[in-house]
């Protein structure tokens, strides 16, 4: 079986090819090792990131930024987002803390993107 | 024209199929038909320029109906029982000078609109040209009051604290051999019909002043007394000093009906209560006929003609600084004018048109490529430089016109307490300062037959508007700032507009709490971007104004939301 | 009112302003940055999907990550800025330097400075600018409008959405507002091929199945108060609307990706120079524009597809600017030959070093198998294969013109030549 893909890991976009051949995926038209894996979860596991915004208590900044701190199964993003809008941050957390760890258990963490919160506290 | 003459034109141009009669003083046409444009047609052929015997259109239309007359969603009873002296139905600039001119006495005034602004029809939708008069001869009103409303205009604008450029406009001409008869033409207007600032100058003159107009004209005719104005800004800063003098101002609010008894105008039904006025000035613009109709005293018609102008960026405004278009003399000595001409505005862009279509809907203010090209077609030969990649927007506007083409200024023909405003179409901005003293004088004469009209001692025509900072020089600027830091907080980058500016709208003394209304009145909105920076960040300054959700902020109008509320409410977007 | 001297003054606080700052400190001068809005950034700020910093960090960062650890290198080195600091005017005086006149909450400021770094960044084509026609309703956003309001206020703008245009911003949304529970009924894009990067055309349409309509475009709105549907028209190979091929699609909400401007407009007030193909200054090879000491770079100088390219020609803007005296220069023209779009730099200054100089182009239509050529007055300076070039995906190369015996007469071009299948390069 052959499929042909495009690699999303970086903006080069690489337009690759993937064959199985017997038990062993042969990937071409990757220009690196990333784009490889990439290929061959897109087969077995796909996975994506997401990035989205979480409700806060803080009116001046209604929302700050996320994202999870690795890929995650593609199905599971629209209930990774349902879980997201159940979230309210009432701590001024800055970038790269935690605001949910190991999210609906997927081994991954939700992390803030943003030190807005913080910035802005520090100039009141 | 005799009735019979009328109808001898029509059976000839149109078959029999209408025929008119004379009622009450007036040309009813009937009959039926779905071309619209035919209707326009018999109903001019049976009117008579400039004539105060008016036709009314009684044809039956059977092609596709307009929409329904837009009414307001809101209702409640704000203006119930009210009993104003003068009611003024229309806050265009006609309704809005003569308000503001009745404020001179001490009168009861209301005025009401049933939009969310003021002038949102033709008088927030026109070129914002200030007319010399130089194609209006005698025997019209709209010469009676061009040249004394022109000259008024400098001091009208200053008391209202409007800018108002006299910019002088230029008629162009490319063929030579017709200098005679246009030299004429000028000796005529100037000494018969008293457009006295009229003059010739040679294409070399033109030139000089205005390089980039294109190099065939031969000479032109100039008019000084020419100028610009915005438009909605002048309506606006009237109405602003009315509701400073006393008067009431309530959008929203729309006349839906009236009772007459006895020739008089007892009650005034809106969706915002019933109103007993002693008198009703119609000012109402397009719907003048509706309400006139309303009024029991529809003796004549209007038919809407639309017409689309462009805004170009300021960076085209640089080209020329005046008002000028090109004017194309056949063989017959016919002059055709469509497709409008440029004009520097007062802000500084150009404005290119406008075109003119009949319409059979009044409130349709779509835009449509095949205007712009028009008025582009005809005005890239005024300036060849003129480019439709220089637009930054474009907007309709539908004009008011009778058949007789001329304004209708008097006192109801059967109702008594009712005074007409209507047919006003350009020159009508030029002339609404004039037209204004002399309605609200007449207004007065009116209500003089039953009571003692008495001066207001404490009218103050002078009306201050919200101070523009980035045409302040540094040292005032900074002044400025350092009472009101707000001055310093620049929201909309392109034209330069501050926070304290837009809250200084809202505090103005007719609140208009939309994105629209705030663009308006302060112009953010109105640059290169079209509020494509801005418009979240003055959603955000109106909503805090006003303690209310963000969402709760709209365009213009109730229904005009422009946001649904807070993101993450949703399930997630399940497939 | 405030005063200040300093070397080098940079206007824009976003991912160009602050490498610029940065590097021109780094290069020794005294540095001041100015940024209208009350956060640095740019719209970085709003940009909170991932895909930042590949080049530049070696990681995939969302937009405010990206910006923010720019912010925290402008923090660690002391570097002046303002925010909420707006220019009115900047005067060139007349010993060569600039007076840079400011409006903030704090009052009108005046700051002079030897050299000027603009990186005022870009905006958005709107509906007007392409033509839509119709109604006025509320509901007609630009993408960024549509993402600020999404993003930063935290407000849903569509319930029911149509995409016109196929920039990377408008598929961007299309994904973020199928997240936050939209429907979006498709992107439509009136040129033959998409707009926007390939992997965002995965990843933002085709995980969510939104269908990408080519060769379409929106004509005309409907609806008086709010967005009520949208007429989507076919188009010709010209881009024209085929008559007779209108639809109507029912939305509330239309959002807009038609292309960004690059905002030149204080550049323009001091004369400097314009490159009609890419709206923004001719510059040289250190990012100068015609203007002596005036410096342009990031989204100003010329759209970017990646903010990575952004900062790498910033901290050369930067550098540059830190370095500036007035002296002669020596200009030669780099013209992007048949089939190339644009190249940046226009020129190379040869009284300069130009041993690494970056340049920047794009190819006109898409590409497949074809050769560059680098020319200096016919000589083959440089040649590289690729298998496909597309226009929004911006090529970069870093040439050593020094090596190539330029003179004031010599001329660079770039040129295209297209092989066939199976050709090998000449």
């Amino acid at each position: 079986m052959t499929k042909e893909l495009v690699c999303i890991v970086c903006p080069r976009s690489c337009r690759m090819t993937i064959t199985s051949e017997g038990d062993e995926l042969v990937v071409t038209g990757n220009t690196c090792k990333r784009g490889k894996e990439f290929a061959i979860n897109e087969m077995t596991d796909p996975r994506r990131t997401v990035c989205t915004t979480v409700r806060t208590s803080f009116p001046s900044v209604p929302v700050l930024p996320v994202r999870v701190s690795g890929a995650i199964p593609k199905n599971k993003i629209f209930d990774l987002m349902r879980e997201v809008n159940r979230i309210t941050v009432s701590k001024r957390i800055g970038r790269e803390e935690v605001v949910v760890p190991n999210i609906l258990d997927l081994g991954v963490d939700l992390i803030a993107t943003s030190n807005i919160l913080k910035d802005e506290n520090n100039e009141t | 024209m005799s009735i019979s003459s009328i109808n001898k034109r029509l059976k000839k141009e149109f078959g029999g199929r209408f025929n008119a009669t004379l009622e009450n003083g007036s040309v009813f046409v009937r009959g039926k038909s779905s071309d619209w444009g035919e209707i326009i047609s018999a109903c001019q052929a049976a009117a008579k320029k400039y004539s105060t015997t008016h036709v009314v259109n009684d044809i039956v239309y059977t092609g596709e109906q307009p929409a329904p007359t837009r009414i307001p969603s809101v209702k409640d009873d704000s203006l119930e029982g009210r009993s104003p002296d003068v009611l003024v139905i229309g806050g265009g600039i006609s309704g809005a000078s003569i308000a503001r001119e009745l404020t001179k006495w001490k009168l009861d005034v209301l005025l009401v609109d049933k939009e969310a602004d003021l002038a949102l029809h033709a008088s927030g939708r026109n070129d914002g040209e200030v007319h010399p008069g130089i194609d209006l001869g005698k025997g019209s009103l709209k010469h009676k009051y061009i040249r004394r409303a022109n000259r008024m205009y400098a001091d009208i604008c200053r008391e209202l604290d409007v800018p108002f450029k006299q910019v002088g406009q230029y008629v162009l001409f490319r063929n030579s051999a017709f200098k005679p008869l246009v030299a004429l033409y000028v000796f005529w207007r100037k000494y018969h019909d008293g457009i006295e600032d009229t003059r010739l100058i040679s294409g070399e003159e033109l030139m000089r002043r205005e390089p980039k107009l294109t190099h065939d004209t031969k000479f032109a005719m100039y008019n000084p007394s020419a100028g610009c104005v915005c438009p909605y800004g002048l309506t606006i800063a009237y109405a602003e000093n009315a509701v400073q003098n006393g008067a009431q101002v309530s959008l929203n609010t729309a006349v839906l009906s009236m009772d007459v008894s006895a020739h008089q105008i007892i009650n005034v039904t809106t969706n915002r209560g019933v109103i007993h006025p002693k008198i009703v000035i119609n000012a109402a613009g397009v719907f003048a006929e509706d309400i006139a109709a309303m009024a029991d005293d529809r003796f004549f018609s209007i038919h809407p003609r639309r017409g689309t102008n462009s805004i170009l960026d300021q960076k085209a405004g640089a080209y020329m600084h005046s008002v000028a278009s090109i004017k194309d003399i056949s063989v017959h000595g016919k002059t055709h004018s469509k497709g409008g001409g440029i004009l520097h505005t007062v802000h500084d862009n150009l404005l290119v048109g406008p075109d003119a279509v009949e319409t059979v809907e009044k409130e349709n203010t779509e835009t449509r490529a095949e205007s712009i090209k028009t008025v582009f077609d005809k005005q890239t030969q005024t300036m060849p430089e003129l480019s439709q990649r220089d637009i930054i927007t474009y907007f309709t506007g539908v004009r008011a016109p009778t058949f007789e083409e001329d304004f209708i200024l008097e006192a109801g023909r059967n109702t008594r307490n009712l005074i007409h405003v209507a047919g006003i179409q350009s020159p009508g901005l030029t002339t609404a300062p004039a037209v204004a003293v002399d309605m609200a004088e007449l207004a007065v004469d009116m209500l003089g037959k039953s009571k003692t009209v008495e001066k207001n001692n404490n009218y103050n025509p002078i009306r201050k508007g919200v101070p523009v900072l980035r045409e302040m020089d540094d040292e005032t600027r900074e002044k400025m700032i350092a009472e009101n830091p707000d001055y310093g907080e620049i929201i909309c980058r392109c034209e330069q507009i501050s926070k304290g500016e837009i809250l200084d709208a809202l505090k103005s003394p007719i609140c208009v709490p939309t994105v629209d209304g705030i663009k308006k009145r302060v112009r953010p909105g109105m640059g290169r971007c079209q509020g494509g920076f801005c418009s979240p960040l003055v959603t955000k300054i109106i909503a805090e104004f006003l303690g209310v959700p963000l969402s709760e902020v709209k365009k213009s109008s109730a229904e005009s939301v422009i946001t649904y509320g807070e993101t993450k409410v949703n399930e997630g977007g399940e497939k | 009112m405030t005063t200040g001297n300093y070397d080098v003054l940079v206007v824009g606080g976003g991912p160009a302003g602050l490498a610029a700052a940065i590097s021109a400190h780094d290069n020794g001068a005294k540095v001041l940055l100015l940024e209208r809005e009350a956060r640095l950034g740019g719209i970085l700020k709003q940009c909170i999907h991932d895909g930042f910093g590949l080049h530049h960090f070696g990681e995939q960062l969302s937009g405010p990550e990206y910006a923010e650890r720019f912010e925290d290198e402008l923090y660690k080195r002391n570097i002046e800025y303002s925010t909420l600091t707006f220019v009115t005017k900047i005067d060139k005086n007349a010993d060569g330097s600039f007076s840079v006149h400011t409006v903030g909450r704090s009052g009108v400021s005046v700051f002079t400075t030897k050299a000027l770094v603009l990186a005022t960044g870009c905006r958005e084509r709107t509906a007007k600018q392409v033509f839509i026609h119709g109604t006025r309703p509320a509901g007609v956003f630009t993408a960024g409008t549509a993402q600020h309001f999404t993003n930063l206020l935290g407000l849903m703008p569509a319930k029911k959405c149509v995409i016109l245009g196929s920039g990377d911003i408008g598929l961007i949304m299309a994904r973020r507002l199928t997240l936050e529970g939209a429907k979006v009924l498709g992107v439509y894009e009136a040129k033959p091929t998409p707009s926007g990067l390939t992997r965002n055309l995965h990843q933002c349409l085709h995980d969510y199945d939104i269908p990408l309509h080519l060769s379409h475009t929106v004509t005309r709105v409907f609806g008086v108060d709010r967005l009520e549907a949208v007429e989507i028209s076919k188009v010709d190979e010209k881009m024209v609307p085929i008559p007779g091929t209108q639809t109507r699609v029912e939305c509330d909400t239309l959002i807009l990706s038609v292309g960004l401007i690059p905002e030149n407009e204080l550049a323009e007030s001091i004369g400097v120079q314009l490159d009609p193909r890419t709206k923004g200054p001719v510059c040289d090879g250190q990012c100068m524009t015609s203007t002596d000491g005036v410096f342009s770079c990031g989204n100003a100088l010329h759209v970017n597809d990646l903010v990575d390219y952004v900062s790498q020609n910033a901290e050369q803007a930067g550098k540059s600017a830190a370095q500036y005296s007035k002296k002669a220069r020596k200009l030669i023209e780099v013209t992007p030959g048949d089939g190339l779009l644009y190249v940046v730099p226009q020129r190379l200054n040869l009284n300069e070093d130009n041993s690494k100089t970056d340049l920047y182009f794009r190819v006109r239509e898409e590409e497949n198998n074809c050769v560059l050529h680098i020319l200096a007055d016919g000589k083959e300076i440089l040649k590289k294969r690729y298998a496909f070039m597309r226009p929004p995906e911006m090529e970069n190369l870093t040439i050593d013109f020094d090596g190539c015996e330029l003179n004031e007469n010599s001329r660079v071009e770039l040129q295209l030549e297209r092989l066939g299948k199976g050709d090998d390069v000449k």
